[in-house]
């Protein structure tokens, strides 16, 4: 299996197409503080593996709200990541608590629905570690290998992927 | 205010399972406090119950709204076009605004989100305490203004059981003895003496055990 620019081995590396097992095309949505990195500190990641990747920048993570997040799971997110700056270096002081309380109320929530929280999740961090955040995407995406395409995303929208394949 | 809790989503999936055409109705006043029915609340479960029934392969139209009291016609009216053009209406209120809602919309089956709990108040940033009974006889002049009949875990009227243990009642050690604040209270006010009169047994006629309550006030019915 290819490896992803950080080593990790990677399902959804180009030329290898999409997950063999799940053939679909992941979609992650991300939301972080823009303190942490800036909107394109992802683009050679794009570039290299074939995936979706909606990034939301926030002035701080604790304008997260409950329902953007499930709201990018509406929109056809297979997983959502919240990028949080580390503990006690918020520039508000508690933006990240605030958003780390909030993913945890969310996930319970996706649970409930029958989404599986760990499609949600939440990471400290620092200020400019584009390595550490391009990381955290690489395995979340092979955590999608394993969990596959969400169960909420539209039917049509899953026929489209099929249509396209053919 | 009053404060209410949200439902399951199990519950409410299941109440509003027969409708394909739903309003959520929220409420902005009380239940917006308590974080269980106001826009937000209102715009979260909506998504919630979207993603639920879509994952399970079914299809419901919500629409969304918010007004600023369920219990006041004024603002009940601003919801009537909406209330009218779908199946079913599921009101984040408290159980006065799924009642009033249900009674003037008599061919619409309104349903509640919540779970109305008590009369309340926000006593830090997520945390909300009962204070008022509702009893219909308030005696918070003589108790120093802290109620042994929502704040006692034995309701007693006539001093502390003797059970609390550090100033926390020993049904429940996250809770004040009311008692304890009470008694605090009163020495702090140099009024301890009002705790030597003998209370009566309550009498219970004032509140809910008497019946449905009503409040008239003639000067203002025309």
């Amino acid at each position: 299996m290819a490896k992803g620019i950080t080593g990790i081995a990677n399902p959804y590396t180009k030329g290898n197409c999409r997950n063999m097992k799940t053939n679909f095309k992941p979609r992650i949505t991300l939301f972080q503080c823009c303190n942490i990195l800036s909107k394109d500190a992802f683009c050679k990641l794009e570039k290299k593996i074939d995936f979706d990747l909606d990034v939301v920048e926030l002035p701080c993570s604790s304008l997260v709200k409950d329902v953007f997040l499930l709201r990018a799971f509406e929109s056809g997110s297979d997983a959502v990541v919240v990028l949080v700056c580390p503990e006690g270096t918020c520039r508000y002081v508690e933006g990240n608590i605030r958003a780390k309380k909030r993913v945890q109320w969310v996930k319970n929530l996706l649970d409930e629905i029958g989404l599986d929280g760990k499609r949600l999740s939440l990471f400290n961090v620092a200020h400019s570690d584009k390595e550490a955040a391009v990381k955290i995407i690489e395995n979340t995406l092979s955590d999608l290998s394993d969990l596959g395409p969400s169960p909420a995303r539209s039917v049509r929208e899953t026929e489209a992927v099929e249509e396209k394949k053919v | 205010m009053i404060v209410g809790n949200q439902k399951s989503l199990a519950e409410i999936k299941e109440i509003v399972a027969p409708y394909k055409n739903l309003l959520i109705l929220g409420c902005g006043t009380c239940v917006k406090t308590c974080f269980a029915g106001g826009e937000d609340e209102v715009a979260t479960l909506s998504s919630a119950l979207r993603l639920g029934f879509k994952k399970d392969g079914k299809e419901i139209l919500i629409q969304e709204l918010t007004i600023e009291r369920q219990c006041e016609d004024e603002f009940i009216q601003e919801a009537a076009e909406n209330i009218n053009s779908n199946d079913a209406v599921l009101s984040l209120a408290c159980g006065a605004g799924v009642q009033a809602i249900a009674k003037r919309f008599k061919s619409v089956p309104v349903m509640p989100g919540l779970n109305t709990t008590f009369i309340g108040i926000l006593e830090k940033q997520g945390l909300f305490t009962e204070e008022c009974v509702g009893c219909g006889d308030c005696r918070l002049a003589q108790f120093g203004s802290v109620c042994p009949i929502a704040r006692c875990s034995k309701k007693l009227l006539n001093g502390p059981c003797g059970g609390s243990k550090n100033g926390s009642c020993e049904v429940d050690a996250e809770t004040d003895c009311a008692w304890q604040l009470i008694i605090d209270r009163l020495k702090a006010l140099g009024q301890l003496n009002n705790l030597k009169a003998y209370v009566q047994p309550k009498d219970w006629r004032s509140s809910n055990a008497g019946g449905p309550r009503k409040l008239v006030r003639e000067d203002h019915i025309i």
